[in-house]
């Protein structure tokens, strides 16, 4: 099996700062803090690995999210329901979570597979699925990406009632606080 | 370095299963996709009078989502003569499915019947990623099995067309404004949708030997791409497809012109198939002019995240009866396309190797290659 090494990490939020930051607007993306979340976070790792944009060699974009983009759904049934009302267009793009990443790959120059997936169960909070990195090892050992960048995200509110498999929970609680992590990581 | 060697193990398909507009069971769809019956008709499922396209390809009386895909898994485990296994022992799972309120409902369902049926160990992965979701869960399983961590993998996917994904994808001018799917054509306005549930069995080939099933297919290449251009339109010169394709033949170490068949993505998108045709002209040069291409999808819609499961079946279907798809939904050439198109069937042909091309959000690309046992 091969070995992981992590080349950058980031989450939201930045677990040292001091009052809570609102997320930066995402242009094009409306309607939830899902996309917004995932394109900070990464945008973070991706800086913090490169420091300004393209990104050299083959890297892949892989988000795993449990609970999904929640409020995007959410606005796309209601819209569809009131027959009246008038479906945003941006839902369109949005309805799916391979957009934000054509996002950050556009910008970034990303090249790599893009591939979303849903683990069967939320990690703990500000954590990245085993499911991920298992597929992240595979990506790289398969021969078609050379890095890979993971986004782990959850919505607030989106994981159930505990927000974790392991029965943890923090001061801030997964209800009210929307928490993604990103690992740019490459084989050994 | 070549960073796409062929594999060691070879993956085979050694089962194949299901359910679309087109009918119960890959007969039924290979006879409708050779013949270019295109399924589509008037939505009567949900309120459409405030859509400006009002049709899709649709199962008369679908069941719920989770019991489609069990029985598309159901036809391809017995079509690949699998026993069930003790609890936990089966196969591994990937399940490709649309991101939405239900997705974790429609997981835990899938997961429950096949390890009572199988004995899965529940449902190992979804895979959300849009209309490359199933393609890549077949690229991940291809990988894992042939780096030799799983003896067989199942892949399914489904998708039932809702009144949600509809109004969003009318919203959003993706439909075709006439009511057809006309892949490549002229005058081509945008895509339809589709209901699937498909599944497929991927196994190496010793561990197929040594329970003497049958080998449907090889999977002889495999490739998952990028863009990096856009949130939702693809790069107009096709150069992701192109990297997808060229690397699908480099692990299976064949020539373009040894590909007899292209099963395309050909959604229907003015921009989205001028994009892959650039990208099938970049490969495969003056083989281009003497290369069948097809989209099935004219036939059966197109099924987003359960779309490239189905289109493989498809292809599966092509080279076990050596009958190619129709490209339907036709009304004359575009200049700029310049594709050797299906447009009559059936067309009798015997490919070694054909390729199915899939491409979605965010730019990503899959190509799978498949070859004649």
């Amino acid at each position: 099996m091969t070995v992981l090494r992590i080349l950058a990490e980031a989450s939201w939020p930045d677990p040292d700062a001091r009052e809570p930051e609102p997320l930066p607007p995402l242009p094009g993306f409306a309607a939830s803090s899902f996309n917004p979340l995932v394109a900070e976070t990464a945008e973070r790792c991706l800086r913090a690995r490169h420091g300004a944009a393209p990104a050299p060699g083959r890297t892949a974009l892989l988000l795993a999210s449990s609970g999904g983009d929640r409020a995007t759904a959410r606005a796309i049934d209601e819209a569809a329901a009131d027959t009246g009302r008038r479906m945003p267009p941006l839902l369109f793009f949005q309805s799916n979570p391979n957009a934000v990443l054509g996002h950050i790959a556009a910008r970034w120059g990303l090249t790599g597979p893009v591939v979303a997936i849903s683990p069967a169960q939320a990690p703990p909070p500000g954590r990245v699925p085993q499911d991920a990195l298992d597929l992240a090892e595979l990506l790289l050992t398969d021969g078609d990406a050379d890095q890979v960048l993971v986004i782990a995200a959850e919505q607030a509110d989106s994981t159930g009632s505990t927000g974790s498999t392991d029965g943890t929970d923090d001061a801030d609680g997964p209800h009210g606080t929307d928490r993604a992590v990103a690992l740019l990581v490459t084989a050994v | 370095m070549n960073r796409h060697a062929p594999p060691a193990v070879r993956p085979v398909v050694t089962g194949v299963g299901v359910l679309s507009a087109a009918g119960d069971g890959p007969a039924a769809l290979t006879e409708a996709v050779v013949h270019g019956k295109a399924a589509f008709a008037a939505v009567t499922r949900f309120d459409v009078s405030a859509r400006r396209t009002v049709r899709a390809a649709l199962l008369p009386e679908p069941p719920p989502l989770a019991d489609a895909v069990l029985a598309a898994v159901g036809q391809a485990c017995r079509r690949a003569g699998l026993a069930p296994a003790a609890a936990g022992t089966g196969p591994p799972v990937l399940l490709a499915l649309h991101s939405d309120l239900r997705t974790r409902a429609t997981v835990a369902s899938v997961a429950a019947g096949t390890a009572a049926a199988w004995g899965a160990p529940g449902v190992t992965r979804a895979y959300t990623g849009a209309c490359v979701a199933a393609a890549t869960a077949v690229a991940d399983a291809a990988a894992l099995v042939a780096a030799g961590r799983h003896p067989r993998v199942l892949v399914a996917a489904g998708h039932l067309v809702e009144p949600g994904v509809f109004a969003a994808f009318d919203a959003g001018r993706a439909l075709a404004r006439d009511g057809e799917l006309r892949p490549f054509s002229t005058g081509r306005t945008g895509t339809l949708l589709g209901d699937a549930a498909a599944a497929v069995l991927v196994e190496a080939e010793p561990e197929a030997e040594r329970r003497g099933a049958p080998v449907l297919a090889r999977l002889a290449g495999w490739a998952r791409t990028g863009d990096a251009h856009h949130v939702c339109r693809p790069e107009p010169e096709g150069e992701g497809v192109t990297r997808a394709v060229r690397a699908a033949l480099r692990r299976a170490a064949i020539a373009p012109d040894e590909v007899g068949y292209v099963n395309a993505n050909g959604t229907g998108s003015p921009m989205s198939d001028l994009a892959e045709a650039k990208a099938l002209h970049r490969v495969f040069g003056a083989h281009t002019a003497r290369l069948p291409v097809s989209s099935s999808k004219a036939v059966h819609g197109h099924a987003l995240e359960a779309s490239a499961l189905l289109e493989l079946v498809v292809t599966i279907g092509a080279l076990t009866e050596s009958l190619l798809p129709v490209n339907a939904g036709w009304l004359g050439p575009d200049p700029q396309i310049g594709l050797d198109l299906v447009l009559d069937g059936p067309r009798a042909a015997r490919p070694r190797y054909a390729l199915t091309l899939n491409s979605a959000f965010g730019g990503a690309n899959t190509a799978l290659l498949v070859a004649a046992p």
